[in-house]
């Protein structure tokens, strides 16, 4: 059944539930990053340009702390690795991005809080630029090193589901066409027993057409198995990315136990609503800024993490500044300032951009972000979830 | 036909011959561009062991310049150095860097000596363009023989780096072949130098039923890649196979497990046994500490020392002479491999080492020569 | 009258400085050359800018999309049509090196057209949109732009497209930078400026006095990338050859960080900062040690100083903020604060020296420049956040003041 109609209009509806997992795991990375974005422009009412470098240094520290834990390249390392690695790595990530993100706050934005919001925005792209570059000169850049994959205990495990079963007749072929390529195997192996040392890419005639027929049988097997693969709707979840989604919504979790039931939390809910008078209510307006900064960096440093560790991505000291804007359209398209818009805008991003692609289009895929924030600023100014109120007189 | 430069070329006056290297030491291209320089200097120390009165009395004065990855700075920088006095510039390792420098060349009559730019169109810039490496008019095909011929695989899946015009150049080239051969295309993906996040497209890749998947981009990305498609379900049986931009230390670590089994297109292998190769390790070990990351170490070497060679070889230290000395290099012996530029339009017709990945690095299978993908071409560098 | 006549003279005398500039240059090598060039675009950039995001207060950052499509709609149809049988028909009536140039001010005016036009899809939604949503949005169009022409074959992808026949005029790029001065200033300072002001101070009382916002803001928009576009029009045909990868994000922060450095609200401002931060880079690119040789700095140093700067900018910012009566005072206390910053460098040095890998780390200059843009920014806003010119303006009765030293009555509007 599915095999026939699966194909609608070029768009091949057996990949689609894979396509919204992958973006629903795509769009939680946003949405981890974006949070950190939108926290800090509640509170502050500034673009922190410098954010999408926390999260570049989060997957510095991972990478030095798995050298730590014994996963270095150039030496022979532990071959499974634990649970508690992950904690480690996580912690370390959260607490040293924690740090940075202060530290920014208090030498970079503290004093520009009087000043213009556009002054405070280009110092954010210095300090940006200057983590980058300065970076560049003294973290390892290149080539970029990633995290091995052994430290991540689940590596190479995943769970399949057969969601729709694919037609038996694929099954009869696959089976049918097996005795042949064992055939032609076992002639070629013979040969090649008969002939010990040959060089397999540079045989005599004989033994190469004997190569050649192993290979075509198997490939007819091999083509008739992969249909298989495919006939049905399948849906594989790695192990590693199932407890990256499941870590993203604790720590979301998290955040909005924070928010929503803390003192500190109604504090930064004031903050975010009205500076002045929050400060004038006596809150600590320092004190929940600094706060603010703690969480959104530490989310940032999580999501670092868990990328670097479970995609296997390539650190390089600029490798932050895509994501990093990405993320804050996000938060932008969920509402500036709003923190389950930013959630909600980043899981949306991350579906159209795997949606774009499995319609065929992948060379626009960066594009698609921008377009559907401007197709929803359109007809909702404020974002999503953002107030839709224009100024009028 | 090659148009010959008009400009007279710089020579060196004074008691120093400067000699122009442009590298990207910064962006995308930072890990290619590091290596190129290292074997550039390199060179000039070798060559001014062997000549320590350097050529003719004037002592080589090599200057690297930064050209940011990109092709605009490569340009400004290349003028900078020409307007300085360099007789040649040898650089770059991307071919979109390289088109622009070679052009201000030609303006000013300046050789340039690309070092890893593959795109096969750049030597029709002027006859003062040379390269010491492949074309991509001849990896492409390489690659779809391999695959075709070696594997016996039909169908194809192709992943471009559209961000990269290397990349882009490279799937053409490994496209137009293997359908040429018989094969068949079965999906064509793309995505972006630093995207970290494949699974779109692996997903669309898995369900075309490809036999095999020709990745063209920069390792950075084919780690991730590699890890993420066999995440989704594209089995071992399905090999990956890239150009020469898959060459790097990095790439065992970042494809992990998934990338054993992979094969690329190399210009040599460092662990061969020819005395230009393992001289060439030695020296760098024992001046940068450990193996050159990529293939650009061992180019930029050949590069450089094939220039000074030249500038040696010419009947004076100006670029007119240098770049009629270039033309008439023969059997060089580069540690990436022999090369002959007489008659060949530029463009040497090196071999092509098809290398697979094991948990041991790299090692080589089968390697091709010219003739085994022209057959006895009358024209040179025209497929 | 004397009015009138002062403009005059300075009119000529900026146009004749163009030519007198190519004139200048023309024996200057190719490098050079090139960056006199990028200083001109980069100030009608600049100040092209500035009228959006300065003077109309509109928080636009994707200026880099106007500058694209004015480099690709000119240089495109200069590569299709120019040596076309039917345009060099058309041209058949003019003298032969005057062509291509008459060519040319087509093309920067369609350029100028097609960045416009872009300038309206834009505009039209800031309508709507509050400061920092127009900024993504911006931002966004900018991308969108520039991975649209990424993918059109036609448009030469990521390779990039050549642009022949070449036209490398210093003079007609320096010309557009002062129209486009000449331009900004001119609506800054009549009464056609006004509705722009009032704008960026304050929409809802605008629209209170009867300013017809919308139309204002669109107004902004179109003539800063209409000048966008027409620079993006000359860089095509100045270097012959243009890639995606030129128009990115980055370039639109650039100038945007030539803006606010300058000051925003003060073209002054925006001429200076475009000219200073496009030739810092470069003139940092080849700096020499004592020793002749391009600059290298140990790991060691490059801490160090950054420790320095960094005291130096926290004891200025601390002496900014007390209260200090006498000025000799405050001048003996910032002179203070940098000396105190040189010696934390000194120190720096010699404690860092100690830690091995960040001693033996040569860094050559090359690669700390941008690291040096950085600082420099960074510390810029810190001690300066208004940018260097603030809102004040070069003008002639500035000059005058300086001269004259009567009493000048001081009033509410500065001139």
């Amino acid at each position: 059944m599915t095999t026939a109609l699966h194909l609608v209009a070029g768009l091949d509806f057996n990949t689609l539930p894979q396509q919204l997992v992958n973006g629903l795991l795509l769009g939680a990375i946003y949405a981890l990053i974006a949070l950190g974005y939108t926290m800090v422009y509640g509170v502050l009412k500034l673009i922190n340009f410098a954010h999408g470098e926390v999260y570049m240094l989060g997957g510095y520290v991972a990478l030095f702390v798995s050298y730590y834990l014994g996963f270095r390249p150039d030496k022979v390392g532990p071959t499974h690795s634990s649970i508690w690695n992950l904690l480690i790595m996580l912690v370390a990530c959260m607490v040293i991005c924690s740090l940075v993100g202060v530290a920014i706050e208090r030498f970079a934005y503290r004093p520009m809080r009087s000043h213009s919001r556009i002054a405070s925005l280009i110092t954010a792209i210095g300090v940006s630029l200057l983590l980058q570059y300065g970076g560049a000169l003294f973290l390892p850049n290149s080539p970029p090193p990633s995290i091995s994959e052994l430290v991540n205990p689940y590596h190479g495990q995943s769970k399949d589901f057969t969601l729709v079963a694919p037609p038996a007749s694929l099954k009869a072929t696959v089976d049918s066409l097996k005795p042949a390529s064992d055939l032609a195997a076992a002639n070629y192996k013979s040969w090649l027993d008969s002939h010990p040392g040959a060089d397999t890419y540079n045989l005599p005639k004989d033994g190469d057409a004997l190569k050649h027929a192993a290979q075509d049988a198997k490939g007819k097997y091999e083509d008739a198995q992969h249909k298989l693969d495919t006939g049905g709707v399948r849906l594989i979840i790695q192990t590693g990315q199932a407890v990256m989604l499941i870590s993203t919504i604790v720590l979301m979790g998290a955040l909005t136990y924070m928010v929503l039931f803390t003192k500190r939390g109604r504090a930064m809910r004031a903050v975010s609503h009205d500076f002045d008078s929050a400060s004038l209510m006596g809150v600590n307006v320092n004190s929940i800024v600094l706060f603010t900064f703690i969480l959104g960096s530490s989310l940032a440093g999580a999501g670092a993490m868990m990328t670097a560790t479970f995609l296997g991505t390539p650190l390089t000291t600029f490798y932050g500044l895509v994501p990093g804007v990405k993320a804050f359209t996000a938060a932008v398209l969920g509402g500036i300032g709003n923190i389950p818009g930013a959630v909600l805008g980043g899981l949306l991003m991350g579906m159209a951009e795997n949606l774009v692609v499995w319609a065929g289009y992948s060379n626009y895929r960066d594009a698609i972000a921008f377009v559907v924030l401007i197709i929803v600023l359109l007809f909702r100014p404020g974002g999503l979830l953002g107030s839709s109120k224009v100024e009028k007189v | 036909m090659r148009p010959a430069p008009t400009a007279a070329g710089n020579t060196a006056t004074g008691n120093t011959i400067v000699v122009g290297m442009v590298s990207s030491l910064n962006g995308d291209l930072k890990p290619w561009g590091d290596d190129s320089a290292k074997g550039g200097q390199l060179a000039v120390e070798e060559f001014n062991k062997m000549n320590p009165d350097g050529i003719g009395g004037k002592k080589i004065d090599f200057r690297i310049a930064d050209s940011n990855s990109k092709p605009e700075q490569g340009k400004s920088a290349a003028e900078k150095l020409m307007s300085d006095g360099a007789v040649a510039i040898i650089g770059e390792v991307a071919s979109g860097i390289t088109a622009q420098m070679a052009k201000a060349a030609f303006d000013k009559g300046v050789p340039v000596i690309a070092v890893g730019a593959t795109r096969t169109d750049l030597t029709d810039i002027g006859t003062n363009v040379f390269r010491v490496c492949y074309t991509d008019a001849f990896q492409g095909p390489v690659m779809a023989k391999f695959a075709y011929d070696e594997l016996s695989k039909k169908k194809a899946a192709i992943i471009t780096d559209i961000k990269q015009p290397y990349s882009v150049g490279l799937s053409q080239s490994f496209k137009d072949a293997f359908v040429k051969a018989g094969g068949t295309i079965v999906d064509e993906e793309s995505y972006n130098s630093g995207d970290t996040q494949f699974s779109g497209q692996l997903t669309k890749v898995k369900a075309a039923n490809p036999d095999v998947i020709f990745m063209s981009g920069y390792f950075n990305e084919t780690g991730p890649l590699a890890r993420q498609a066999r995440d989704q379900g594209i089995g071992m049986d399905v090999p990956l196979l890239g150009g020469d931009g898959w060459d790097s230390r990095e790439i065992l670590n970042s494809g992990g497990a998934a990338i054993l089994g992979s094969f690329f297109c190399n210009h040599y292998n460092n662990k061969e046994t020819r005395p230009e190769v393992t001289d060439f390790l030695k020296k760098w070990k024992a001046k940068y500490g450990t193996e050159p990351g990529t293939t650009m170490g061992a180019l930029g070497y050949d590069g450089t020392m094939l220039t000074l060679q030249s500038l040696k070889a010419a009947k004076g230290p100006d670029s007119k002479d240098l770049i009629d000395a270039l033309e008439n290099t023969e059997n060089f012996p580069g540690v990436s491999g022999s090369i002959s530029l007489k008659g060949m339009g530029g463009s040497p017709h090196k071999r092509a080492l098809v290398v697979e990945l094991t948990k041991d690095g790299q090692v080589f299978r089968k390697a091709y020569e010219w003739n085994d993908i022209y057959p006895a071409t009358a024209a040179p560098n025209t497929p | 009258m004397k009015f009138w006549g002062i403009r005059l003279v300075s009119i000529l005398v900026a146009v004749g400085a163009c030519f007198a500039l190519q004139g200048l240059t023309g024996h200057w090598s190719d490098y050079a050359q090139r960056i006199v060039v990028l200083i001109g675009l980069y100030v009608t950039l600049a100040v092209s800018l500035n009228l959006i995001n300065g003077i109309t207060g509109q928080f636009s950052i994707g200026h880099a999309a106007f500058y694209q499509v004015g480099a690709y709609t000119a240089g495109y149809l200069t590569l299709t049509y120019f040596n076309s049988p039917r345009v060099q028909g058309m041209l058949h009536g003019l003298p032969a090196n005057s062509r291509l140039t008459i060519w040319l001010l087509l093309m920067i005016i369609v350029g100028a057209l097609a960045a416009a036009l872009a300038g309206l899809l834009v505009g039209l939604p800031s309508l709507r949109l509050k400061g920092d949503y127009l900024a993504i949005v911006t931002l966004g169009f900018g991308e969108i732009i520039r991975i649209i022409v990424q993918n059109q074959q036609a448009l030469g992808g990521s390779y990039g497209m050549n642009v022949t026949p070449k036209y490398e005029s210093i003079a007609v790029i320096w010309l557009l930078a002062i129209i486009c001065i000449a331009c900004c200033r001119n609506l800054l300072k009549t009464a056609h400026g006004l509705p722009f002001l009032s704008v960026r101070e304050d929409e809802v009382a605008g629209q209170a006095m009867g300013v017809n916002v919308t139309r204002t803001k669109v107004t902004a928009f179109l003539i800063g990338s209409a000048f966008a576009g027409a620079a993006g029009a000359l860089l095509a045909h100045f270097e012959g050859f243009i890639t995606p990868a030129t128009f990115g994000m980055d370039v639109s922060f650039i100038i945007l960080t030539m803006v606010v450095l300058g000051g925003t609200g003060s073209i002054t401002g925006s001429v200076i900062a475009a000219a200073l931060l496009t030739y810092l880079p470069e003139y940092l690119r080849g700096f020499k040690g004592a020793d002749g040789n391009a600059l290298s700095l140990s790991g060691a140093n490059v801490v160090a100083w950054m420790v320095g700067v960094a005291l130096a900018v926290g004891l200025i910012r601390w002496v900014m903020q007390k209260h200090v009566e006498s000025k000799g005072k405050r001048l003996g206390f910032y002179v203070g604060a940098i000396v105190a910053g040189a010696v934390g460098r000194i120190v720096g040095n010699l404690v860092f020296a100690h830690i091995a890998p960040l001693q033996d780390k040569q860094i050559p200059i090359d690669q700390v420049r941008m690291v040096i843009f950085a600082v420099v920014l960074i510390v810029i806003m810190l001690l300066r956040p208004q940018g260097i010119f603030a809102h004040h303006e070069f003008s002639w009765s500035l000059v005058r003041r300086l001269f004259k030293r009567e009493e000048v009555p001081h009033t509410a509007v500065s001139v």
